[in-house]
Parts: C-alpha cells; structure tokens; sequence
C-alpha cells in the first residue's frame, strides 16, 4: 500500500515536470475591458483612466485599441502569441480590421503593438518602433511604468486620429456616459421623429420589409462591438496580419 | 406487368442520377471555394514579399553610405533580390515545381538579408542613426508579416488537400483532372534557426 502510495507521487511529479517543461503559454479568452493587466505592472487607478480613455476613443471614432498586460509567453516568440492572441480576440470591426493591441510582458521585458490590417497605414511599422522606442521603453527604464502605458497609449490614438481623444477631457467624458444617458439635441428628435413615422408607413405599406429591416438594423448593431454592452469590450471580427513592432527594455 | 418493372428501374436509375449530380456539383463547389481561399492566401503572401523586394533598394543605400567597404555582401544581396524579381508568381500555388523555385528565391534573399544585418553589427554609429532604426523597424515587421502569411497560407492549402484527398472527394476531383492540384506547402528553411531575426 506504501509503495504504491509512492508510485502514485513519483508518477505525478512526473507529470508536473513534463507539463512545466513544455512552456506553451495558452492564450487567455478575450479581455472584457479596454486596458487588461494580469501582471500586477501598473497602478489600478492608472490602468483604470487608460481604459476610460480607450473605451472613450471606440466610441468616438471606432477603432478598437487595447492594452494587454501579460508576464510571458514561454517559449513561443512574442510575435506569434499576439498575432494568434489578435486572431482570437478579433479586435477591430469585421471588414475594417481597425483594431491594435498593445501587449507588454512584465517577465520578458517586452513590448509589441499589434496592428490590425486597417491601421497599418495610420500605425505603419516604424511609427509602432518609434513609440516603442521613444515613448514606451525609455519611461519603463526610468521606472515610470504608469507614465510609459499612458504616453504610449496617447501616442498610438494620436497616430490614428489626431485630437480625437485628449487625456485631460476623456476621463470625465467617459465617466459621465457611464451615468447618464446624453439628452438629445432638437435636430437629433426631428430626424428619430421622422425615421419613425417612415417606420410606421412602412410597417402598414409593407410589413414584410417592416420586421426584415427591424431584424437587420438590431442584428448589425451587434457587430460593432463594446457599444451594446454596457460598457464591456467585446471584438467586432477583425484581424491582424502580424504588423507593428517588437521592443524589449 | 414488364412495361411497369421498366419503367420502375427507369425511375430508380433517374433519381440515382438526380442524386449522384447534386452530389458531384456540391462536392465541385466546395473545392472551388476552398481552392479560392488558397489563391486569395497565396495573393497575401506575393504581397508582403513584393513588399520586401520594395524595402531592399533603400535598405542597401542606406548602409552603402556608412559600410562601402562591405562590396561581396551588397552584391550578394542584389543578386538574391534581381532572382527575386525574375519571378513571375501568378499561378504558382498550382505548380509544385515553380512554388519550391519560387521559395528557394525567397529564402536566397532571406538569407543575403541576414548577412547584411550581421555587417551592420560592426559599425554602431549606422545602427545609431533615425534613417536605419526605421528601415530596421520596417524589415523586422515585414519578415513578420511573411511568417504570418506563410503560415495562413499553409492553413489554406491543408483545408483544400484534406478535402482533396478524402474519399469520396477524392473520385469527384479526379474527374476535373489538373483543375484540383494538391496543393504545396511552404517548408521552413534549412537552417531557420539562425533566419533574419533582426533585434534591437
């Protein structure tokens, strides 16, 4: 009975070594925010006004950025993990692809923005290595980790769309969409008023087309990602094709 | 009492027929959408090559300017992109022979590119410079694009020669003879190990 007590330890220890050994990092399901740290790397207030700021410039110009912050990707090269890990959480709108990541791995001392096939002209390459370069890394090294995930963030949505989101109005923007519905503007009523009553003509004329379109407008606005949710990130179907650019610090 | 045996086989034999023909035009679609993945894959793979054959002419003036000594390196890498470009690479994912010269072409060109990069190591006031940084930036990006169309190229081309070569697909595929080729693989390079993996 002891003995075969030990065989049993032997044989799981065993296991465990061998599972260790293969190093394959599985990629996670995808986040439900816009800024994600599984790494503990920055402060939470920090992480949380950069994800204020990220869901804020979605809804303004659509575009998908997110901030990922992992520890490794064993042994597979970082580049291969996040474009696999882009594939899988289909960042950006389908057909547009204007989704970007930008991953940091606290253990490898890496950095990689991912760019969706949408943005590769807004975010060719050598912008993607200089923010790395210029922006990200030399913030790290000096020990402001907080700063360099925010500068670098501000950095790629002013590479996308100048002026678009500015750090100083976003947060209270963002914050204010959270708690209230934004009132509408007299022009906006007249053009739901008229929409609405060309519904109901339709819906009389012919009823058919009446529910075809309900059905459309209701199941295309799903596509779109993180405006029907209530203020969750979810990836609208885009893809990546293994642009941007590596750094390490 | 024969008139109605006849006539009953006749049916039987039509209705056969009905069904083979549904089953041969179905199994035909699904190679030509399948096909279709593969050529518009191998369309993204000619593109990220183009677009390093593009980046070569300007990455080799740039370290011209600062490595002029270096003549066996930048001529080696002018005769791997020239191969490069003799190319012509329409039809080639149906043509095992001319995809396997295609490949070797590109991997000429990998290999003379790394070689460049590895001079470039000896003179740090070139790797210090803007210009450089960003053509490196801009290498180091597309070698990544390539691995990634590469390898969904080999996704495609598995999908379309699993369908290919299970049965019954197999005898539908037959038919249409050279029309549903096998389809080649790209193979990593002898020696990947030590490909342009260019670092900071």
């Amino acid at each position: 009975m002891k003995r075969l007590l030990i065989l049993l330890l032997v044989f799981i220890t065993l296991l465990a070594a061998v599972s260790m050994a293969a190093a394959e990092v599985p990629i996670p399901p995808a986040p439900t925010r816009w800024a994600t740290d599984t790494a503990g790397f920055m402060a939470p207030q920090a992480l949380a006004s950069v994800d204020q700021r990220l869901e804020a410039f979605e809804r303004s110009t659509g575009n998908q950025v997110l901030v990922w912050i992992g520890t490794t990707t064993g042994d597979t090269p970082a580049e291969e993990w996040t474009v696999n890990a882009f594939a899988k959480w289909k960042v950006g709108r389908k057909g547009l692809d204007n989704g970007l990541i930008l991953f940091l791995f606290a253990k490898d001392q890496k950095v990689r923005i991912e760019v969706g096939y949408g943005l590769e002209d807004k975010v060719p390459d050598v912008i993607a290595s200089r923010i790395i370069r210029d922006v990200i890394v030399p913030r790290i090294q000096a020990g402001d980790r907080d700063g360099a995930v925010s500068a670098g963030v501000d950095a790629l949505m002013s590479a996308i769309q100048p002026g678009a989101v500015s750090e100083k109005a976003a947060a209270p923007a963002a914050a204010a969409m959270q708690h209230q519905a934004r009132p509408l503007s007299i022009p906006q009523m007249i053009l739901l008023a008229i929409l609405g009553l060309a519904f109901l003509v339709l819906l009389i004329t012919h009823p058919g087309l009446a529910i075809y379109l309900l059905f459309s407008v209701l199941s295309g606005g799903r596509g779109g990602g993180g405006f029907s949710g209530g203020g969750g990130f979810s990836g609208g179907g885009g893809s990546s094709g293994g642009g941007g650019a590596t750094g390490s610090w | 009492m024969g008139k109605w045996i006849a006539l009953g086989i006749l049916a039987v034999l039509v209705v056969a027929c009905l069904i083979g023909g549904v089953f041969v035009a179905g199994t035909y679609n699904s190679l030509v959408s399948l096909d279709q993945k593969v050529q518009a894959q191998w369309g993204q793979v000619e593109n990220v090559y183009q677009r390093r054959a593009d980046l070569v002419p300007n990455l080799v003036q740039t370290v011209k300017g600062a490595a002029a000594f270096e003549k066996d390196t930048f001529t080696q890498v002018a005769e791997a992109r020239a191969k490069v470009g003799q190319i012509n690479a329409a039809g080639i994912a149906n043509d095992p022979a001319a995809f396997a010269k295609f490949q070797q072409a590109q991997d000429g060109l990998s290999s003379a590119l790394s070689r460049l990069m590895v001079v470039v190591e000896r003179y740090p006031d070139l790797k210090a410079t803007q210009n450089f940084r960003d053509l490196q930036a801009q290498l180091e990006g597309t070698e990544n694009r390539i691995a990634v169309e590469r390898m969904r190229f080999n996704e495609a081309a598995q999908a379309f020669n699993t369908k290919r070569l299970s049965f019954p697909t197999n005898l539908v595929a037959g038919f249409f003879g050279g029309r549903f080729n096998e389809k080649p693989y790209f193979k990593s390079q002898p020696g990947a190990e030590t490909a342009p993996k260019v670092q900071f």
